[in-house]
């Protein structure tokens, strides 16, 4: 079993990451449009998306069964059919993957939910390690504002309703997400992850990823395929 | 009263659990499954609640366990971790439950099991026993203890080579029977470290089913407390019901004969 930073693979791993409402999948939606108009090889690969887990997982969620501690294990299971299955095949087979939330992810909102930091860590040791994890930084009022304008309420888990922290969901997800922010701020430092103002325009964003992106593709010409 | 392998999991409590958890491994076909039934059987006579449980059972993701491993799916991390949610999931939900209400929780295979079956795929030692730290410690593991030699005819004449237990996932290229004892010896290995580092009781499991039983009696025996002396109800001090049961019966049965 390869851990975190052993892989040694051709292909190239972007993934994006911030709370619900920072518009990282929109950037990567856009990312992933140019990678294929300059014809390379591109995968979108999507959080909770394991076929093999996610009924599981929906099941679970919709008559709320899950704890803080199988909401957890189930999370990594599906990351762990996706990476075993998915990832780590494309990315030995030279393609660029691109992923919707990541392990940091799981760290954030598991730390949230009171799992401990270290062994959540360690539960996703078998992660490749991304070339570049973008971290899309908004603040809270910002994000709620736009999911608000975007659908009606927030989703039971996605407000941390399985906690307890109060009756109301929008007060809920407040706290909720409050402290999922103070988890990825942490993270900055320890895994390096590339902060992205998300409060600017959307074109202007898209560009700063698109460099550092591009940077990361030229050492590796061979990835390009016909368009 | 228990404590974990160094992990808490929010809201669930240990130090508060009276009951007793009591762990029988060993590998397949070793006689697991007719143990628990006899030591429940012994156990609810002597005057114990008890739960039996075992792996894969739970109501979250037992089915679809099974269903993955039909079509044989599954990658060896995946499998490693389905199997700890399906843990986590019954911790939480039954065996803790029932420890916290003072039953005896009977169950066939723990963590080492789950354990020792990834160490077999490849697994990080590290890694795996990390993912199993929030499990609380037994108050005793019994292993079954049989060598492959003796293994062999049992699976083979009592149910056929099975896929997963034999490995094949593993050692596809062969047929069963050398992908069984593969297999299994590698488990066997495993399972005797972990016997070690986890303090297992060794039992040996070739003997007829009754020694075996006599020996894990024996072992349970010295950890439960004795039962409270005031549950033994002495004849004649009754409430009287069951007399007047009796005497019911009696009359209706007499009622019946004349009937006739």
């Amino acid at each position: 079993m390869k851990r975190y930073g052993e892989h040694r693979i051709p292909g190239r791993l972007f993934v994006v990451e911030g709370i619900d409402g920072s518009g990282k999948s929109t950037q990567l939606m856009l990312l992933h449009q140019w990678l294929k108009a300059e014809g390379y090889g591109v995968v979108f690969s999507e959080w909770n998306s394991s076929p093999l887990v996610k009924d599981t997982t929906k099941r679970g969620k919709k008559k709320q069964l899950l704890t803080p501690a199988t909401f957890s294990l189930i999370h990594a299971t599906d990351f762990s059919d996706r990476t075993e299955r998915n990832i780590i095949p494309l990315l030995k087979a030279g393609a660029v993957v691109l992923c919707d939330r990541y392990i940091y992810t799981a760290f954030a909102r598991d730390a949230s939910r009171g799992m401990a930091p270290e062994w959540i860590r360690e539960l996703y040791a078998f992660a490749v390690k991304p070339t570049v994890a973008f971290y899309f930084r908004v603040p809270l009022e910002i994000a709620m504002k736009r999911i608000n304008d975007a659908r009606a309420g927030f989703k039971f888990y996605e407000a941390g309703m399985d906690l307890g922290l109060s009756a109301d969901p929008d007060e809920s997800f407040r706290l909720f997400q409050g402290r999922i922010l103070e988890e990825y701020e942490k993270m900055i430092p320890e895994f390096g992850l590339t902060v992205i103002d998300a409060t600017l325009p959307i074109e202007t964003q898209q560009q700063e990823m698109r460099l550092m992106v591009l940077a990361k593709l030229t050492q590796a010409k061979q990835l390009r395929v016909a368009p | 009263m228990k404590e974990s392998y160094g992990v808490q999991l929010p809201g669930l409590e240990l130090d508060d659990l009276v009951g007793k958890l009591i762990v029988l491994e060993g590998t397949d076909g070793v006689g697991r499954s007719t143990q628990i039934r006899l030591l429940k059987e012994w156990l609810e006579q002597q005057g114990h609640a008890v739960l039996d449980t075992g792996l894969s059972r739970s109501g979250l993701v037992g089915k679809s366990i099974k269903r993955a491993k039909v079509g044989h799916t599954l990658g060896r991390i995946t499998l490693s971790l389905f199997y700890a949610t399906d843990f986590a999931d019954r911790l939480e939900n039954e065996i803790v439950p029932a420890l916290r209400a003072g039953f005896v929780v009977l169950t066939d295979r723990y963590i080492y099991s789950l354990m020792a079956r990834s160490m077999v795929r490849g697994l990080d030692p590290a890694w795996v026993r990390n993912i199993h730290r929030f499990a609380p410690k037994p108050d005793a593991v019994f292993y079954l203890r049989i060598g492959v030699d003796e293994l062999i005819p049992r699976a083979v004449f009592a149910r056929g080579f099975d896929y997963w237990e034999s490995g094949m996932d593993l050692y596809s290229t062969e047929d069963m029977y050398d992908s069984f004892r593969k297999y299994q010896t590698a488990l066997l290995d495993q399972f005797d470290q972990l016997a070690e580092e986890f303090h297992f009781k060794v039992i040996d499991a070739r003997p007829e089913p009754r020694e075996i039983f006599e020996q894990l009696k024996a072992g349970i025996d010295r950890i439960l407390a004795p039962p409270p002396a005031k549950a033994i109800t002495v004849p004649g001090e009754g409430s009287g019901a069951v007399e007047e049961l009796v005497v019911e019966l009696e009359e209706s049965a007499e009622e019946r004969r004349k009937r006739a």
